[in-house]
């Protein structure tokens, strides 16, 4: 063959390359231009590298500089090919654009409470402090929600005003003792106690109730996490660490407690706890020893078994975790409050 | 806090800086005082400066009634920082004629009255009173906009009040009629003009103070207007008294009258300092109002007995604290705080024991300690360590003890609570939480688990709700309701709490329930419990019976079984009860018992092993009569199928009166079948269809759709 014959040969293989690769519209149109002219087989332009061997002896070198110049071109036309479909949108054989900015099927999942979520995770950390949650009534008699509490009858607590007292609509016995819904979770912990030898490590987690008008921070039903510790030896350094340990968990970091003197008929000594915040302190609950009565009434003797209780109030841990203003949002139950959650 | 125990709230004791300086020397700063006064237990709240003066806001506790006068305040700071407290000598000089020549009080109410002490001063000047009692008075009452001084009289009882926490009142003695005195319950029917110039209607429950006609005060709460001290009044009787506590917080409550004074007397007073208050106010009156004062006192009732010592073991400090306090150092705090120890007779030192060395005093092993009288909060070892506590700091408790370590346990209760709110989320369901206690109606609406009528709150919990509810279904479809009137789009609420069931004696039985609506039909829901079911590993099959009743749509509605025992109950809101909770769109609820769930759940699903031979499934479509119910279809299907069923797949009802005639619909449904042994062939499959329709044919009257 020919120089010149060759060389034209390649130019027209050369258009005819780049045309084809620069029209292939999809990754197979493509694959199908590469085979067609740089297949290691049967591509013309293989085919033309043999035909490099018939040209003359002295046109070699230009022939042979030519192809290489051409083959150079095509696969260059191929990469160019190639980057540009990678960067295309693809399409399917009739043209549709699947969209992939379109939303996903929706997959409608519920929410738990944002009040049995804090529930659950003071849960958890308490169970990890080795203490069981246990559960007990809400409907109450008097010894267990006052009397075994160290709240005599003279004690305002137990005004009528202030508890929610039952009376059966019809069939109340006129000698049966007065029931209440009862105004704290300590009640739990005499009824486990009364069951129950030491050492005792439990959480009792619930609602209580108590008449208050609502408003942003006061409902006449809330949640309460209160902690019982008994056995021998357990002291108030025990009753700081573990609450310590607690708000650290809670909280994620390294924080303090500290005590404040208080006055709860279930516990003595009865201390307020803070926690700090920050550089500030915030109010945690109530804590204290397990008052000697309350061992007593249940059956402890005070001389061998020491104690401490701790409760808290759920909501005002929701509320702040959640920076939520009103506690009536809790119990609105609108599903545009609950979903936030 | 709100936690442990109900507390009614405590009010705030406005304390004058100034005015703790009659007491002991402030060596220290305000800011020094109040932290160490926190964290010894008396709150504070804030600090107001007031002319040359500060207003000081503390929070005392119902156990600490001491602390609503200056002295008690006063005395907290001295043991605090172990600087002396000394208190006014409470001496006035009577020079008149004996008290009981000029005056008569008879108590007749000794269970509302404890003690009733009466002085007597003739010739007094009511005027203005002096600057110093005004401006400590203008300081304590800064936070009362109106607060003007009244008299020197009026004043000065005030004054001591605010200085021990001891209530005063002063009669003008010329407006008793009888010139006596009668502590008595009212009668019915009376009424009284209090100072605040308000007319009071009095019952039998409450004490009164009255002269020989009628009531002149309100025991403890307020005097009355006729025997005011006024600036015409010469002669004066001072009353320094001692009311029960829950009469006077009874009666302030019911009239709706509370005063420092009731306020202080429903927290009980000092017994002993009745009387000191007495001569205290008369010291006051005599050097500031001039007058004379009759000798001797009237007191009825009389001092209290005696306060019983108490031993404090000083190792149980440490027992309990978990902290060693040095004994001198218990001793001082408990010393300073009023406490006293018995007085012991020094032993006599004879010469034999003289010559021999002095021996080592061994080191106490525990503190016998007599309570002041102001304390009535101590009569315990343990309050005498919780006073150790407090004075000595629980800063010094360490927070790093290490506590020892135990297990415990998530029990299967929490596990299939905790699984019931995963699957009803992952269902769709947003939890709710609604109040235990509802409005009638809503009781009475539907309660399918409990004929025994609801327990009835005293007061209602939220406007006109005073039923303690017996089921959560009510409340749900409330709060759906609300939803609605927000345009709020899929409603599907589930919660998981106790309906209570009253009992005739003892405590009611309390039922954790679960209980959804959801704005789809009765075979969703029906499928959300089946899936709950499944999750717990309950393998028996749901089944449903009729179940009568209003609020659902009686045709679409169902008692749940579970094994024969009683589950629950879900059906679709009928049109009347969407009427009855004002429902637009369609609604359908749910409510089964979670303790059956509980007691049938599979905690730990054991592995069971499966075939690895292909399946194959054969198609059915048969016609059978409207009254054929599936559950009964599905019966003969597993009873007929033989053994390579593995499952019968229901699909959907179709019914076609053209083809198939009248009252006839058709079910499809299919047959899943594989053996463990082998490949099926479909001459297998297929013989276990023919005997499937050919019992269903015999038992059902069933015709497969050729």
């Amino acid at each position: 063959m020919s120089l010149e014959a060759f060389i034209s040969k390649l130019d027209q293989l050369q258009a005819a390359a780049t045309e084809a690769l620069a029209a292939a519209a999809n990754r197979e149109a493509l694959e199908a231009a590469r085979i067609e002219f740089l297949g290691a087989k049967s591509g013309q332009l293989k085919a033309a590298q043999k035909q490099l061997g018939t040209v003359a002896g002295p046109d070699k070198p230009a022939a042979g500089k030519k192809f290489n110049a051409a083959k150079m071109a095509i696969e260059q036309a191929f990469d160019a090919a190639q980057t540009r479909l990678e960067s295309a949108p693809p399409t399917s054989k009739d043209g549709a654009l699947f969209d992939i900015t379109l939303p996903g099927e929706p997959i409608r999942i519920g929410r738990r409470h944002p009040v049995t979520q804090t529930i659950a995770e003071l849960k958890d950390i308490m169970g990890r402090l080795g203490f069981t949650a246990v559960d007990g009534p809400e409907v109450e008699d008097e010894y267990h929600n006052f009397e075994a509490l160290n709240i005599p009858e003279i004690h305002p607590a137990r005004d009528p005003l202030d508890n929610f007292y039952l009376a059966a609509a019809e069939q109340q016995h006129a000698s049966a003792s007065p029931l209440l819904l009862r105004s704290q979770t300590s009640t739990v912990q005499i009824r486990v106690m009364e069951e129950t030898q030491p050492p005792v490590r439990i959480i009792s987690l619930g609602r209580v109730y108590r008449p208050d008008q609502p408003d942003a921070t006061h409902y006449p039903m809330f949640h309460q996490m209160e902690g019982l510790y008994i056995d021998k030896q357990v002291t108030m350094a025990d009753l700081k660490s573990v609450l310590r340990l607690f708000a650290t968990s809670y909280l994620g970091r390294d924080v303090h407690v500290r005590f404040r003197p208080s006055f709860f008929p279930f516990t003595e000594p009865s201390v307020e706890v803070d926690m700090s915040w920050g550089d500030r302190w915030i109010e945690f609950g109530g804590a204290g020893m397990v008052d000697p009565h309350v061992l007593k009434a249940v059956g402890y003797d005070p001389e061998e078994v020491t104690g401490f209780a701790f409760g808290l109030g759920v909501e005002r841990l929701c509320m702040r975790r959640h920076h939520i203003t009103d506690i009536r949002y809790l119990f609105a139950n609108d599903v545009r409050f609950l979903r936030q959650f | 806090m709100a936690t442990l125990a109900p507390l009614p709230p405590a009010i705030p004791m406005i304390v004058s800086w100034n005015w703790l300086k009659e007491y002991l020397p402030l060596n220290m700063s305000h800011a020094e005082a109040t932290e160490r006064l926190l964290m010894a237990g008396l709150n504070h709240e804030s600090t107001t400066p007031v002319a040359d003066d500060l207003a000081i806001d503390l929070e005392v506790t119902s156990n600490r009634p001491d602390c609503n006068g200056h002295i008690g305040v006063a005395r907290e700071i001295s043991v605090l920082f172990d600087e002396l407290l000394q208190l006014p000598p409470a001496a006035p000089k009577a020079t008149g004629g004996d008290v009981n020549n000029f005056a008569r009080v008879r108590v007749a109410a000794p269970d509302l009255c404890l003690r009733y002490t009466a002085r007597l001063i003739s010739g007094v000047k009511v005027g203005p009173s002096p600057d110093w009692l005004v401006k400590r008075l203008a300081t304590v009452y800064s936070h009362k906009e109106k607060w003007k001084p009244v008299n020197n009289v009026v004043d000065i009882t005030n004054y001591v009040l605010l200085e021990c926490a001891q209530p005063l009142h002063a009669f003008d003695y010329r407006k008793l009629a009888g010139r006596e005195i009668i502590v008595r319950r009212a009668k019915p029917g009376e009424s009284l003009e209090a100072l605040d110039h308000n007319i009071y209607k009095l019952d039998p429950e409450m004490c009164v103070i009255a002269d020989s006609e009628a009531p002149v005060a309100i025991a403890g709460v307020m005097g009355g207007a006729s025997s005011e001290v006024t600036t015409k009044t010469t002669e004066i009787l001072i009353e320094s008294a001692e009311f029960a506590p829950l009469a006077v917080r009874r009666t302030a409550r019911q009239l709706k009258l509370h005063s420092d004074s009731s306020y202080r007397f429903e927290r009980g007073v000092d017994p002993l300092g009745v009387e000191w208050a007495s001569r205290r106010c008369c010291e006051l009156i005599l050097e500031i109002c001039g007058g004379e004062l009759c000798a001797g006192v009237i007191d009825i009732g009389g001092e209290p007995a005696p306060r019983a010592p108490i031993v404090l073991r000083l190792a149980q400090i440490q027992r309990v604290l978990g902290i060693e306090v040095p004994p001198s150092e218990v001793r001082r705090i408990l010393l300073a705080l009023g406490l006293t120890e018995p007085v012991v007779d020094a032993p006599a030192v004879t010469p034999a024991k003289a010559a021999r060395p002095l021996p080592v005093p061994e080191p106490p092993v525990s503190l016998t300690l007599t309570p002041p009288s102001w304390r009535r909060d101590l009569s315990r070892e343990i309050d005498l360590i919780e006073e150790v506590a407090r004075i000595h700091g629980y800063d010094k408790i360490p927070e790093d003890a290490s506590v020892p370590m135990t297990s415990s346990h998530r029990t299967d209760w929490e596990r299939v609570h905790d699984t019931a709110g995963s699957v009803l989320c992952a269902c769709g369901f947003d939890e709710a939480m609604t109040t235990s206690v509802v409005p009638a109606a809503w009781n009475e609406a539907f309660s399918p688990w409990c004929d025994a009528p609801a327990l009835v709150t005293g007061q209602p919990m939220l406007e006109g709700a005073d039923r303690v509810r017996r089921s959560i279904v009510p409340s749900l479809l409330a709060a759906r309701q609300q939803n609605e009137a927000q345009q709020n789009e899929a409603i599907e609420l589930f919660e998981t709490s106790r309906i209570y069931f009253p009992s005739p004696t003892g405590l009611p039985t309390e039922q954790w329930s679960l209980a959804l609506t959801s704005g789809r039909g009765y075979l969703f829901v029906k499928g959300v419990l089946e899936a709950l079911l499944s999750a717990l590993g309950i393998g028996h099959a749901l089944t449903a019976e009729p179940q009568p009743g209003s609020l659902l749509d009686s045709s679409r509605s169902a008692r749940l079984l579970l094994d024969g025992e009683l589950l629950g109950f879900l059906g679709e809101v009928s049109p009347v009860g969407k009427k009855a909770f004002s429902l637009r769109g369609a609604a359908t609820v749910a409510e089964i018992d979670l303790r059956l769930l509980l007691a049938r759940a599979n905690m730990i699903p054991q592995h069971a092993d499966f075939s690895n031979f292909p399946p194959m499934s054969r198609d059915l479509n048969l016609i059978v009569d409207e009254a054929v119910r599936w559950s009964d279809l599905e019966a003969t299907v597993r009873a007929s199928a033989g053994e390579l069923l593995e499952a019968v797949r229901y699909a959907e009802t179709y019914r076609d009166a053209q083809k198939d005639g009248p009252g006839k619909k058709r079910l499809l449904f299919s047959l899943a079948l594989r053996s463990r042994a082998r490949t099926l062939t479909g001459e297998e499959a297929d013989a276990a269809r023919d005997a499937v329709v050919s019992a269903c044919q015999a038992k059902h009257g069933a015709v497969l759709l050729a």
